[in-house]
């Protein structure tokens, strides 16, 4: 509770007429301010008080209100509420100051905000297309209330500008966006003079499938297989957190049983993604040994969420109120045998892999994130935690079991290819004795719980999980009789993409493919 | 090297350790066995994903495992459509991406064989409708095999990848 106090007491000090609206749930603050305070209270949060722009989103409210809304959401310290500040565009007005030029964390969100509901970012450095290709037709704004989902677009001619760099010597690589490998699609240019990157320019959102208008058309209550498959590798850590938003708007009390059954599952996928990651690492470096015997771990994994739910991916396993299904005893404990014989291999495994000087060659000062950098990007999850940004919403905002069975969290301070293969190494370790825990401590009873109300037009909810990648955000506004006003989705990736156009300058482009496995984003999850 | 070594014998062959494929695959229609059996004894496969959620590219992953070793079966992964045989599409073909597909088709050299993997690439799945979403992958190139799924098991991928494989060498000779 004094924590609590610290945060509204600290901007009440500095901007003495700010008073917070009455909070939507007990972990958030609000304000609701004007277009022209905004910029420099955010400001404040930002730099003053250390906060982290953790998602910046619109909502058309237009069809009961004539406006459209802004939130700006700031994560504080550990264990504090989120601040939240909200704005309001009134009437035909389209313009918004951009907060970019002090809080580079909102680049892509504000040019997020332009191509899906055409607002318009003043003073924002970068205002190019970001989602809307160049052959998308002018005036396509899809979030915008008016526009319906199942429109069929037509194609313009355009072109898009990448940044040049210019001088002697100086080439331009395009990759993408089919790639070599068996993944997905996205662009990379690269400006090189000789071997080292002097520039990356990441051009995404190639898989954009209108997810978040798809979530406009379902029932609150029918959009958890959509979630699932937001990003396939993260089927737990998206339905996850759509649950519980959907259950906070609901107040639905999830039984305990669930709560635990679903950190099991979370960990189960972080395992697998993990090991899938070291052993895809090491093969980057034409190391092919750790990734046959990682990716046979993995397989043993995957086969045991087959086992254990019918699903290689977890799917179908979540659901609003709890989970679909339960895993009895018997197959808990076995569930922990074979995770101890996995943990007993992979100990084994990774005593070759670090004993290997010439991979540890590769690996060491190879893609080097600064803690800097990361910061001023608001970068999270794996990527974050080898940089030095100690950030886990397991131990910051506990969900699911975790204020019961708390998370040691991994962090390494080099940011480099090493550290991060560390932090999952470590991970993978941390997830097994985390389901120990739960298959010690797992109470008996119900596995769903009940909704006791029914959310009101407007209403809406805020949802944290830790996926494997990092922190996963939903945001779901109720609309009329049940179904979806606005779902904002933010996967980790979409916050980390940037920064990896950072963490390659000065490497050579031989590095690229394992400097970007070593962050391993989704591009799915990314272009939503 | 003593480590890895020991690492090697003590884990022996896995190849092969898998539950077996529940959903028997369609048989192949006689046209498509027909435009397969230049093929012979090896498939050499471009994977293109045009808007997937990436779990069927995962599943394709786990083929080149040592558990399901698709390279046994002569079916290799090239890097470039160039050196491919068969096209494996997933996901549903989303606007940004139309045009790379039809790009990509026309790079790969003729014969070919188009394999479209999972609900997304034979109907759309989830994503049927969106203003971003083109249609399947058939409304914008000929589909000769589907192997259905969201996604597919690695061993029902395998199954339809061996099925080709197997009437191409019956009617291939
Ligand atoms: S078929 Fe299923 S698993 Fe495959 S891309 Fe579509 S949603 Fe993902």
């Amino acid at each position: 509770m004094t924590d609590r106090l610290s945060v509204e007491q600290q901007l009440q000090a500095a901007f003495p007429t700010l008073v917070p609206d009455p909070p939507s749930g007990n972990n958030m603050m609000r304000y609701r301010l004007d277009q022209a305070r905004l910029p420099e209270i955010a400001r404040y949060l930002h730099g003053q008080m250390h906060g982290r722009l953790a998602l910046l989103f619109a909502v058309d409210g237009r069809p009961i209100a004539q406006t459209y809304e802004l939130h700006y959401l700031f994560a504080v310290g550990s264990r504090q509420p989120w601040v939240l500040l909200t704005t309001e565009l009134a009437g035909e007005h389209r313009l918004f100051t951009s907060i970019t030029p002090s809080i580079h964390a909102a680049q892509w969100y504000e040019r997020e905000i332009r191509d899906l509901f055409g607002l318009i970012p003043q003073g924002h450095p970068d205002l190019r297309r970001l989602i809307r290709h160049e052959h998308w037709p002018k005036g396509t704004h899809p979030l915008k209330k008016d526009f319906s989902w199942d429109t069929v677009m037509g194609r313009q001619q355009g072109n898009y500008r990448f940044r040049h760099i210019e001088g002697e010597g100086v080439f331009e690589v395009p990759v993408g966006p089919i790639h070599a490998g068996i993944i997905e699609p996205g662009h990379f240019r690269f400006s090189v003079a000789g071997e080292p990157i002097m520039q990356l320019e990441v051009r995404h959102f190639w898989k954009h499938r209108g997810v978040e208008k798809l979530f406009e058309q379902q029932l609150l209550t029918a959009a958890v297989p959509l979630a699932e498959r937001v990003s396939g590798d993260t089927t737990i850590g998206h339905s996850l957190a759509y649950c519980q938003a959907v259950e906070t708007l609901l107040r639905i009390d999830v039984p305990r049983r669930a709560r635990y059954l679903r950190s099991l599952f979370l960990e189960l996928e972080r395992l697998h993604n993990h090991l899938g990651d070291v052993g895809a690492i090491c093969n980057d470096t034409a190391y092919a040994l750790p990734h046959a015997h990682c990716s046979r771990i993995k397989e043993r994994l995957m086969q045991l969420n087959d086992r254990l739910t019918g699903s290689r991916f977890l799917r179908g396993v979540m659901c609003v109120g709890g989970v679909a299904r339960d895993v009895d005893t018997k197959m808990l404990a076995e569930t922990v045998n074979e995770l101890n014989r996995i943990e007993t291999d992979f100990s084994e495994l990774e005593s070759i892999i670090v004993a290997n000087a010439s991979l540890t060659d590769r690996l060491e000062t190879t893609g080097v994130l600064t803690e800097r950098t990361a910061w001023d990007h608001g970068v999270i999850g794996v990527v974050g935690r080898a940089s030095g940004i100690d950030q886990d919403v397991r131990r910051d905002r506990p969900f699911a079991a975790y204020d019961e069975i708390p998370v040691n969290v991994a962090l390494y301070r080099y940011g480099d290819v090493r550290a991060r293969m560390r932090v999952r190494m470590d991970e993978i370790h941390e997830s097994i004795r985390l389901i120990r825990e739960i298959r010690h401590n797992i109470p008996t009873g119900p596995i769903t719980g009940e909704p006791s109300r029914s959310p009101h037009h407007g209403e809406w909810a805020l949802s944290a999980v830790e996926g494997w990648r990092g922190e996963i955000l939903y945001v779901v506004m109720t609309g009329e009789n049940g179904q979806i006003h606005r779902c904002k989705v933010r996967d980790p990736s979409f916050v980390n993409w940037p920064a990896i156009q950072w963490a390659v300058i000065g490497n050579i482009i031989p590095d690229f493919p394992l400097i970007n496995k070593s962050f391993n984003l989704s591009y799915a999850g990314n272009d939503l | 090297m003593f480590r890895i070594l020991k690492k090697s014998l003590k884990t022996g062959v896995v190849t092969g350790q898998h539950p077996d494929a529940i959903q028997p695959s369609k048989p192949l229609a006689p046209e498509v066995r027909e435009k397969a059996a230049p093929f012979k004894r090896s498939l050499t496969i471009r994977e293109v994903d045009t808007g997937s959620c990436n779990a069927c590219e995962m599943e394709m992953n786990a083929l080149t495992n040592p558990v399901y070793d698709v390279e046994r079966f002569g079916i290799h992964i090239a890097a470039s459509p160039r050196h491919a045989d068969a096209l494996v599409v997933t996901g549903p073909v989303t606007v940004n991406m139309e045009r790379a597909l039809k790009d990509v088709y026309k790079q790969t050299p003729d014969p070919k064989l188009v394999i479209a993997l999972g609900d997304c690439a034979i109907n759309c799945g989830v994503f049927k409708g969106s203003y971003a979403v083109t249609g399947p992958v058939e409304r914008h190139i000929p589909v000769d095999v589907r192997i259905p799924g969201c996604p597919p098991r690695p061993v029902e991928i395998l199954k339809a990848l061996a099925d080709i494989r197997e009437k191409q060498q019956s009617s291939g000779k």
